[in-house]
């Protein structure tokens, strides 16, 4: 029961208990006047007098009492109501948007006052977070060039026994995926931050699909995938052009590492309902249910039992995921385990800001 | 050929100076953007590594400065930064190359290189090395005069090798100008095309002349 229904029924409640006093006090005092005109017999004319009262002005009282008591809850309660509305609308990227006060000093004014004192703390405590990052990921690339730079010159040294040479190529190959990792995280930042601006031009995505193709049938043959292109629609719409790529490479580098061998990618790009969707599918172990709703998360591994052969930075995913909304799109993803792993993604074909 | 190198950070730009001196460079250092901006005006560089961040004034500063006093000399921008439009911004001011930190070494060398040598560069159409020939109009190859059939990829990753015979190749490098990437994609898409490079150019002929440089990239040359 919402509190305008309880309201309203409360009201009515008093309303008929106060039309009950006064019809019990009407009866008495005209009761009373009776007994003194007449001095005869009273209780008829008392009675019919009352319940004439009662039932002919009483009655249509309460229901015009009820009709305003259901309009004044309303209104009371309609601040409630935007305001639920509003905090429906908050999220971790609006929290700068406080929501709108009526500034009429009432409590739900109040209220509002504090909720948006709330978001602003939110705000600054994410603001802080991402800050950290930021500031992380630039920190730690001094030091990673330093490392990274001294380890190649040792490298250069002629006179290296062939396993010193295999440790320090080994420790710079570490050195390059942690390299990346800061990379990914530099850029996860800003784009959280609001700091990452796509460089939209028209193009034709198309060609890039036919281009990734290539590549991932390269990417493929060390490991005897065979790759198709299941249908590839002419479509021009604006976007990144490197950005788009990454997130093709991205999904299509998934689909060869996570397959097994003698597996099968199945690309396919097409128009659909005003979007481009390009869908890819691969055979292999699958993504458990468990794990599917978590797969775009940072640095996610899925059960720690698996994949853990297969390297890469843990933030491929969330890239890609990035990109897609950046160009308004969305991205599925469905699993049937040991079968078949399909990710499409939609495109709008008009890009709004 | 000589290098100004302009980097405050002093165990990076003591690195970036060995390894060009190994390279036969004579490096000059700066560690802060007015230095650099007299040492540019003092002396006629070849070529410039300017680092963007920078105590005082900053490298895209000393840049526009160059630049605007009709300095020519080849630049090739470093940053921490990583902003993705950092590297429009750096070219649209008047830098020749852009090296996103934390670098390879072998990459920096190899594009320093590059910058240097532009003006003398190969006009010829023909590329040689060996017996290995690239029609770089016909995009014809053949190699001990048999033709040689490649994707258009593969055309363009042994054209871009055969522009430096013997001169390192880091992947970094071959994902840009190849590909046209940006971004490290962290795939082995490099490694991968240049194996099927060599299967095609190298596996039935003597003497092998794609060779890999573990750490550090590729490099086409005739001795191993």
């Amino acid at each position: 029961m919402t509190v305008r229904q309880r309201l309203t029924l409360w009201y009515a409640a008093v309303l008929t208990v106060s039309l009950f006093i006064i019809g019990v006090g009407t009866y008495q005092e005209i009761d009373e006047q009776l007994r003194h005109a007449h001095r005869r017999a009273p209780e008829k004319h008392a009675i019919s007098e009352t319940s004439e009262m009662v039932f002919g002005v009483g009655l249509p009282a309460i229901l015009l009492g009820l009709l305003g008591g259901w309009w004044l809850t309303r209104k009371a309660m309609a601040p409630v109501s935007q305001l639920t509305e509003a905090i429906t609308r908050v999220h971790e990227r609006n929290l700068r948007e406080p929501l709108p006060r009526t500034h009429s000093g009432d409590e739900f004014d109040r209220l509002t006052e504090i909720f948006n004192a709330m978001l602003a703390r939110l705000d600054d405590s994410f603001n802080r977070i991402r800050e950290f990052t930021l500031h992380a990921s630039h920190e730690l690339k001094t030091p990673l060039t330093i490392l990274c730079g001294e380890i190649e010159t040792a490298l250069r040294d002629e006179s290296l026994t062939p396993a010193e040479r295999d440790r320090y190529a080994s420790q710079l190959d570490e050195l390059r995926r942690l390299a990346r990792i800061v990379d990914g995280l530099t850029l996860l930042a800003k784009a959280d931050a609001g700091q990452v601006t796509l460089k939209l031009e028209p193009l034709r995505l198309d060609e890039l699909v036919r281009d990734n193709f290539a590549d991932t049938q390269i990417l493929a043959e060390p490991n005897h995938i065979h790759v198709e292109l299941a249908g590839c629609e002419e479509i021009s719409l604006r976007g990144d052009r490197h950005r788009l790529r990454q997130l093709l490479l991205n999904l299509a580098d998934n689909a060869v590492k996570y397959n097994q061998p003698q597996g099968r990618v199945a690309m396919k790009l097409h128009r659909v309902n005003g979007a481009a969707e390009f869908v890819i599918a691969n055979t292999g172990p699958g993504i458990p249910p468990e794990s599917l709703p978590r797969i775009f998360d940072r640095f996610y591994r899925g059960d720690p039992a698996h994949g853990t052969e297969v390297d890469g930075c843990g933030l491929g995913l969330s890239i890609v995921q990035w990109i897609v909304s950046a160009h308004n799109g969305t991205i599925q993803v469905e699993s049937v385990p040991s079968q078949l792993t399909t990710v499409t993604v939609r495109l709008p074909l008009e890009y709004n800001q | 050929m000589r290098v100004l190198v302009v980097e405050d950070e002093k165990k990076t730009a003591s690195f970036v100076r060995k390894a060009l001196q190994a390279e036969g460079f004579a490096v000059d250092v700066c560690h802060n953007g007015d230095d650099a901006l007299a040492a540019a005006r003092a002396t006629p560089f070849d070529g410039i590594v300017l680092d963007i961040m920078l105590p005082g004034r900053d490298g895209l500063s000393v840049l526009r400065q160059l630049r605007e006093h009709r300095n020519a000399t080849p630049i090739l921008l470093l940053s921490a930064r990583g902003e993705v439009n950092e590297r429009v911004e750096g070219l649209n001011a008047g830098a020749d190359d852009y090296l996103p930190k934390p670098f390879e070494l072998a990459e920096l060398v190899a594009r320093v290189r590059a910058l240097t040598r532009r003006s003398g560069d190969n006009k010829s159409t023909v590329l040689r090395l060996a017996d290995l020939t690239l029609d770089t109009v016909t995009h014809r190859a053949q190699r001990g005069g048999a033709d040689i059939e490649l994707t258009a990829r593969e055309y363009r990753l042994l054209e871009f090798l055969m522009h430096s015979p013997g001169r390192l190749c880091g992947r970094m490098m071959i994902l840009e100008k190849v590909w046209d990437y940006d971004f490290d994609p962290g795939t082995n898409l490099v490694d991968v095309y240049i194996k099927r490079l060599r299967e095609k150019i190298d596996a039935n002929f003597e003497p092998k002349l794609l060779h890999t440089v573990r750490g550090a990239g590729y490099v086409l040359k005739e001795s191993p």
